[in-house]
């Protein structure tokens, strides 16, 4: 006996289409029992309403039409078990996204709505109850980026007592955080708030710490991820290391210093930063003399410790993780390709914001004086250009960067506190400061300090008498403006961190397209990404500020304890299955099989036929299609299932 | 080619059972034959009527060690059926047979008179006073021979051919007629043929590759690919399925068609299919590969896979 | 009316076309209203026969669409898929089934705009072959 249920989803649904007209249609279809409009079928009382059908006259399947199944098909599913039906004799028809929301005709919606409420009745007949099974979790997280997200969510899940391994792909962990000089809106010193973090986690009993890592290759699915996890060599014993750093000093060969961003030169073996975790040397090849064919060995003839070894290899290590989260961070926008008219890079005293954060550090390369790399001098006038490569669609990058003028105003803020007689311009589009004491933070950079805001875009740099004039429109006053600036600091958009995309390819999860990782659901699921047991933190899920990094951070290590705390997972019933009366033994599945999960069964009568290894199903279904005879189905989307639901819809 | 009777005979020193063809008592042709002992490999025979694909027996011998005599296209399926893993290279003794083409027997009585002997014991086809150009009475694939030489082979009887693989024919006669229809004339065409199905299922049952026999899909109650009744789009639709599942795996031997008692030209079907295959993904089957469905290299060179 | 009278099936993979499909919704882009959306797994999963079945039943159009090639949820159903997609195109005419009424493509859970045009052009397409035989 069949009940259908048709949302109205308050007026979502029923504004276009005559909920009341396709319930009367579905009274009518065959083996429908109960049929009847419901306003938000989600909600409490909704739910009661299937209830009291299901009692009332005994209805053993339920198809309800109303948003997508990816929204609500977990809902409706335990509303079933609740009114005590096996969740799986379920199916929901979308007449929301894939209807009412696409067609502005009433008598079309209704009538389309009317074939897929059709088209459901006629599968769920073939509906047959499903259990899932349960399977043991390993208790053990994989945190991917050692930034603050990843941090956060490694010390939170460990609080829980569940052990992690955090991996970083640089030498030292900290990321983009660790090279902020003052953080906004509150001016905390960025190091001292993170550092006490960062040695937390060196010193954690259930942190397991690798640098200079990066996931290799992801197997497995949730509860049990094989991962393999390649560490660089960096022809440094990190167990004999002291950070002492004599061999960084006696060094002859260069290298570019990334964590100060490009402004100053590092040395081929080096030191990541002063309070880099793990304080210890590393060595790129690519920079080394002896790995480029020369003969120096200085560092391990200086180094007290004899930590260095150049014949160290890649090493692979092989784990099992119950889950795994994302916390990748964001990388810079590369502006010099996209806006010519700036100088394409080759004005020294055009810099990033990300280079001028390191100017103002004191552990920057200038000591925290502020000091323009063309001639050292101190700047007077420095302007402020927000929105490059953000907000932008002529240079094909439509998205804020959600934090520019946030730093920006912090920026002009500091630079007055460090040179008093300083005048900071700050060229904007619209000032977003909607954080928590942001606006306030944005009227001081103005009030206090001074800083003179430009609404407008910059249309062109160019140095004059040694300036650099800022050409712009003022939109407010409907005018040309010229600055003459010493300095100018450009807000580059941020963009998903290098790699991420490879990443997320591995560990099977989507990119949106702007590259960040996607999540789930942007409301309902937004720590979650597509694949089961993989979570995002932070900036690898798009652009947001340390509070909001922070907080996803928080809600992602929530999300693993939750996953790993009771020791085992329910498995999905919706894999395939063998019907070994039908198999011919030819086992075209198991080779399309992704998984490696189909087997050799050797029956009674000698004959042998494909099974199928629970554990290993994944529930794609290529399987199914592959399987001449029809002996191997896919439960939930069987042949049976969808033969019905074709045969339907175009009746 | 009387040098065969001594390699069966030899052969069944180290097999159970060698695949071969006799004389038909009925009719002036030879039949598939099954010699156990060298006794019975006496009667064996090979002659321009030796159309049958004898490899469509393998997969139900498969528990038995079985020599089989084939012409060089029959290989092809042998080699198809221990690539996908239906029979096993050590399970099959391979007697490739130098192969002098196939005639139609079915276009040679009518130019002969039915059930006239139309093969002498050279394996010439005889002609009886009648003069019929040997083009005429050839099976399609015969005409342009593609694999003189069995692709998987461990003894050969009679003399190489000295005939290079051959370039498919020129499509003449249906061929022709079928490639110079607009797409809704062979909608027709089709619905045509079909209409003359009597679902005998002797396409499948005389494929090689048909190897699901009693579970084929194509008779299953559920989930209802095709209808059970005898009508035009239900047989198609039944052999839809049957080229589907034959798509890589085919390798053209024609014994579909042959074996159609109505004389539906199916091959139009699986030729275009082979060839579309051959194009796309560079393979044909009846080598050492597994079908470019079932296995693949993402780097393929053929085809390019992240396009 | 757009595309009132062509009936289209289309046999979307659930975590990218089906999600983009949904996208195009929550945007509130109008479509025109023949499609009618079968969900599966993966685009795997879809069996050349489901196709000629559909026309067979009298579908005037097949859509196939799933994630993009490399991100398969599954890692590799989408190229099977298109292995065994692109053989059927190329047969079509000889089962005298216009090849412009069928069209496989790939669509991520973010392009809805994306879907939103192939729903639009390839109803266009099919209205064509209808007027032209």
């Amino acid at each position: 006996m069949l009940g259908v249920f048709i949302c109205q989803c308050g007026t979502n649904i029923s504004a276009t289409v005559d909920t009341g007209a396709v319930a009367a249609a579905a009274a009518g279809m065959r083996g429908v029992a109960h049929a009847e409009s419901i306003q938000y079928t989600c909600s409490d009382p909704g739910q009661a309403a299937i209830g009291a059908a299901v009692r009332e006259k005994r209805l053993d399947r339920i198809v309800i039409a109303a948003c997508s199944p990816r929204m609500h098909e977990a809902t409706f599913r335990r509303a079933l078990e609740r009114a005590g039906l096996n969740p799986y004799m379920m199916e929901m028809v979308n007449i929301r996204e894939q209807c009412s929301w696409i067609h502005a005709d009433t008598g079309e919606a209704t009538m389309k709505a009317v074939d897929l409420v059709r088209k459901a009745v006629a599968r769920i007949r073939a509906h047959v109850p499903l259990q899932g099974g349960k399977t043991a979790a390993v208790r053990r997280a994989l945190v991917i980026g050692g930034g603050i997200a990843g941090i956060r969510a490694a010390l939170d899940i460990s609080a829980a007592g569940i052990p992690v391994t955090l991996v970083e792909k640089s030498p030292s962990i900290g990321g983009n955080m660790a090279r902020l000089d003052k953080t906004f809106p509150t001016l905390d010193c960025s190091s001292c708030i993170l550092t006490p973090l960062m040695v937390e986690i060196k010193q954690h009993d259930h942190i397991e710490l690798m640098t200079n890592a990066e996931v290799d290759d992801v197997r497995g699915l949730v509860g049990d991820f094989q991962i393999d996890i390649r560490r660089r060599s960096t022809c440094v014993d990190e167990e004999k290391c002291t950070g002492c750093m004599i061999c960084q000093e006696k060094c002859p060969a260069p290298a570019p210093d990334d964590f100060n961003a490009g402004l100053c030169q590092s040395k081929a073996i080096s030191v990541a930063f002063p309070q880099a975790v793990p304080l210890v040397a590393s060595l790129r090849k690519q920079y080394c003399r002896r790995f480029n064919g020369g003969k120096c060995r200085l560092c391990q003839k200086l180094c007290p410790a004899g930590a260095v070894d150049y014949g160290q290899e890649d090493e692979v290590v092989s784990r099992s993780f119950g889950a795994v989260v994302a916390a990748t961070g964001y990388g810079h926008y590369d502006w010099t390709g996209s806006y010519p008219t700036f100088g394409k890079g080759l004005y020294p005293d055009v810099i990033t914001s990300a280079q001028y954060e390191r100017l103002l550090s004191a552990s920057g390369p200038t000591g925290g004086l502020i000091r323009r790399p063309s001639d050292g001098a101190e700047p007077r006038q420095v302007a402020f250009v927000s929105c490059v490569g953000s907000r932008d669609e002529s240079a094909g990058r439509p998205q804020c960067c959600s934090v520019g003028c946030m730093y920006t105003a912090k920026q002009a803020i500091l630079t007055k506190e460090h040179i008093p007689d300083s005048q900071s311009y700050i060229f904007y589009i619209d000032m977003r400061a909607g954080g928590k004491n942001y606006e306030e933070f944005v009227r001081r950079a103005q009030t206090r300090y001074g800083a003179i805001f430009i609404r407008g875009r910059v249309g062109r740099i160019f140095p004059r008498r040694g300036k650099l004039v800022v050409m712009g429109t003022d939109t407010l006053a409907g005018d040309q403006v010229e600055i003459e600036a010493d300095l100018v600091v450009l807000a580059a958009g941020l963009t998903a961190a290098p790699g991420a995309g490879e990443l997320a390819r591995k560990l099977n999860i989507a990119c949106d397209e702007t590259g960040f990782m996607a999540e789930e659901h942007p409301k309902l699921r937004p720590v979650e990404a597509a694949a089961a047991g993989v979570f995002l933190a932070g900036a690898c899920q798009g652009p947001k500020d340390i509070p909001a990094t922070v907080a996803q951070a928080g809600a992602a290590a929530a999300k693993v304890i939750g996953l790993l705390s009771r020791g085992e997972l329910e498995t999905s019933p919706m894999v395939s299955a063998v019907n070994p009366s039908r198999c011919a033994g030819c086992f075209k599945c198991r080779d399309v099989c992704p998984f490696g999960a189909i087997d050799k069964d050797r029956l009674a009568d000698g004959l042998v036929t494909a099974r199928v290894i629970e554990s290993l199903c994944r529930g794609c279904g290529i399987c199914n299609a592959a399987c001449p005879p029809g002996a191997i189905s896919l439960n939930g989307y069987t042949d049976k299932q969808l033969l019905a639901e074709l045969v339907e819809v175009l009746r | 080619m009387e040098e065969l009777i001594p390699i069966i005979k030899k052969a069944l020193e180290q097999v159970d059972v060698v695949l071969g063809w006799a004389q038909s008592p009925a009719a002036g042709v030879a039949v598939p034959a099954f010699f156990h002992t060298p006794a019975e490999a006496d009667a064996a025979v090979f002659d321009s009527t030796c159309a049958h694909n004898l490899a469509v027996y393998l997969p139900r011998l498969a528990d038995k060690k079985v020599g089989i005599v084939a012409k060089g296209c029959d290989a092809r399926s042998i080699a198809q059926l221990i690539a996908e893993g239906a029979v096993k290279r050590s399970g099959v003794f391979v007697i490739g047979a130098s192969c002098p083409g196939m005639i139609d027997v079915k276009k040679a009585w009518r130019c002969f008179g039915f059930g006239k002997q139309v093969c002498d014991a050279a394996g010439k086809v005889a002609m009886e006073g009648k003069t019929v150009a040997r083009e005429e009475i050839l099976l399609w694939k015969c005409r342009g021979c593609r694999d003189p030489e069995p692709v998987i082979c461990d003894v050969t009887v009679g003399e190489a051919s000295s005939e290079a693989p051959a370039p498919p024919a020129e499509p003449a006669g249906i061929r022709k007629r079928f490639a110079a229809m607009t797409v809704a004339e062979r909608r027709q065409f089709w619905q045509d043929q079909f209409s003359r199905c009597i679902r005998c299922y002797a396409c499948r049952e005389a494929c090689p590759l048909c190897v699901c026999r009693d579970v084929c899909t194509i008779q299953a109650h559920e989930p209802g690919w095709a209808g059970a009744a005898v009508d035009s789009p239900q047989s198609w639709m039944a052999q839809l399925i049957r080229v589907n599942h034959l798509a890589g795996r085919c390798t053209g031997c024609e014994e579909c068609e042959r074996a159609c008692p109505v004389g539906i030209p199916l091959m139009l079907l699986l030729e275009e299919q082979n060839d579309v295959v051959e194009e796309l993904f560079g393979y044909r089957a009846g080598g050492e590969a597994k079908p470019p469905f079932l296995t693949f290299d993402i780097k393929n060179d053929t085809w390019d896979e992240e396009r | 009316m757009p595309g009132k009278d062509v009936k289209i099936v289309g046999f979307l993979c659930n975590w990218c076309a089906y999600a983009g499909a949904d996208m195009a919704g929550m945007a509130r882009m109008e479509q025109p209203a023949g499609m009618r959306i079968i969900r599966v797994p993966c685009s795997g999963r879809v069996d050349p026969l489901l196709v000629l079945k559909a026309f067979q039943e009298g579908a005037d159009g097949v859509l196939v669409s799933g994630c993009h090639p490399g991100d398969c949820h599954y890692g590799s159903g989408n190229y099977l898929a298109r292995r065994r997609l692109e053989l059927l195109g190329r047969m079509l005419p000889a089962l005298g089934i216009e090849p412009e009424r069928f069209h496989y493509t790939w669509v991520s859970a973010s392009e809805g705009a994306r879907w939103a045009e192939i729903v639009n052009t390839f109803t266009e397409a099919i209205k064509d072959v209808d007027e032209g035989s």
